[in-house]
């Protein structure tokens, strides 16, 4: 099973991830938990120190902070050396510097994101995987991706294969092969769908984009929770990228109002502060009452280490 | 005469052909057209595919970037190009 937990930045969705991780493992489930987020902050939540790869951190627990930069860079040289094979005359420009800058490409970050989540989930040494993602909006951008793909990839075979059925007509009309002439040489042009290298570059990435929709739009594999603080902006930000990916057909199962305030006597200062609480989460259940709603309080201290997090586990059992 | 039926038949034949080249031609061309403005479509501001798709496509792309370059180049010449369309010689 695969947990993903979403939500505004600052609300505590590594913490609840986190805690969710220990109980996980602590009831005998080898589990991995991830943080997708580029800032991470996983292992100061585990207060252990964390890398690129898996790490042992508890019996049947472990941990990692993946270095998307290094995701990107890989994917990108990837792609230099693939263009390179085919340009080859492009040798004597820096191609290396242009394709340095694709980085910066909007989409990328969410692909390279999407890409680490695709690796992750081939892992098979897991029962368990506890995804903590990065801010909302560039969760939500990376889960709607594969729909998005999807709808173009589909659009361009459809395309494709009437370009395709064109030249096949164009070639049996004038009884010749059609060719591009590069100087000297002669290029032939494909006409038949599998030997055209574009269309099966579609056909590949239509596979990998709908293995990883598929998992993710299976609510018997994916539990999707979304962390609010018990305020209203968080709540009505919540109740939006909800609404966003109920569209592409992504289930979220839980609701988890994180730091709320549980006083026995209200001090007149905090007695607003109060009063937002209730509003917010009168709101939540107005909005987003179709969800599993659970309550977390405000802790004292910022929850950190096993001990704490076992703490943070009891609510959101 | 059976000679001249035949002969004039194959002359028709090949008028057909070559219009029907001349037309399948036209919309091939259009549909490469299409095709690599769709994928390559940032380059000249147009909404384009997800960057990954574009960018898995682009080392088999040499060819549509060569169509994208050479129709900009006609479009310097617009009046020509709907003349060639309509058959205005």
């Amino acid at each position: 099973m695969i947990y993903l937990y979403m939500g505004k930045g600052g609300v505590g969705k590594t913490t609840c991830a986190a805690a969710h991780a220990v109980s996980l493992a602590d009831s005998g489930r080898k589990t991995l938990v991830v943080s997708l987020d580029p800032a991470h902050n996983l292992g100061d939540v585990l207060d252990v120190e964390l890398g690129d790869e898996p790490r042992k951190v508890a019996q049947n627990l472990w941990a990692m902070e993946p270095d998307f930069e290094k995701v990107i860079s890989k994917y990108l040289r990837e792609l230099t050396e693939r263009v390179k094979d085919v340009y080859g005359y492009l040798k004597i420009f820096n191609l290396d510097n242009y394709v340095d800058t694709l980085r910066y490409s909007p989409g990328v970050e969410e692909d390279a994101v999407l890409r680490k989540i695709m690796e992750i989930l081939k892992m098979k040494d897991y029962e368990e995987i506890v995804l903590d993602t990065p801010p909302t909006g560039l969760t939500v951008r990376m889960l709607v991706l594969p729909s998005v793909s999807l709808t173009w990839i589909e659009k361009l075979m459809e395309l494709r294969l009437r370009l395709l059925g064109a030249r096949r007509a164009l070639e049996k009309l004038s009884g010749e092969k059609l060719v591009i002439r590069r100087g000297e040489t002669e290029i032939s042009v494909p006409t038949d769908p599998e030997d055209d290298p574009i269309f099966k570059e579609l056909e590949a990435l239509r596979k990998e984009i709908s293995w990883v929709q598929g998992i993710l739009t299976d609510g018997g594999r994916t539990s999707v929770s979304m962390v609010v603080n018990p305020d209203v902006l968080s709540v009505r930000e919540a109740s939006r990228a909800i609404g966003v990916l109920r569209k592409v057909g992504i289930p979220m199962r839980r609701l988890i109002v994180n730091k709320y305030l549980r006083l026995s006597e209200t001090p007149s200062e905090l007695e607003e502060t109060v009063r937002e609480q209730e509003e917010a989460l009168g709101l939540a259940k107005k909005e987003l009452g179709f969800l599993e709603t659970v309550v977390v309080p405000l802790f004292p201290r910022e929850p950190r280490g096993f001990e704490a997090l076992r703490e943070v586990a009891r609510f959101l059992a | 005469m059976q000679e001249f039926i035949s002969r004039f038949k194959e002359v028709l034949e090949g008028i057909f052909r070559g219009k029907s080249i001349e037309y399948v031609g036209y919309e091939e061309r259009e549909l490469e057209n299409v095709f690599a403005l769709l994928v390559l479509g940032s380059f000249v501001g147009l909404p384009s595919p997800p960057t990954t798709i574009s960018l898995r496509l682009l080392p088999h792309m040499g060819r549509e970037l060569v169509i994208m370059a050479s129709v900009s180049r006609r479009l310097d010449d617009m009046l020509g190009e709907m003349a060639g369309l309509f058959e205005i010689t």
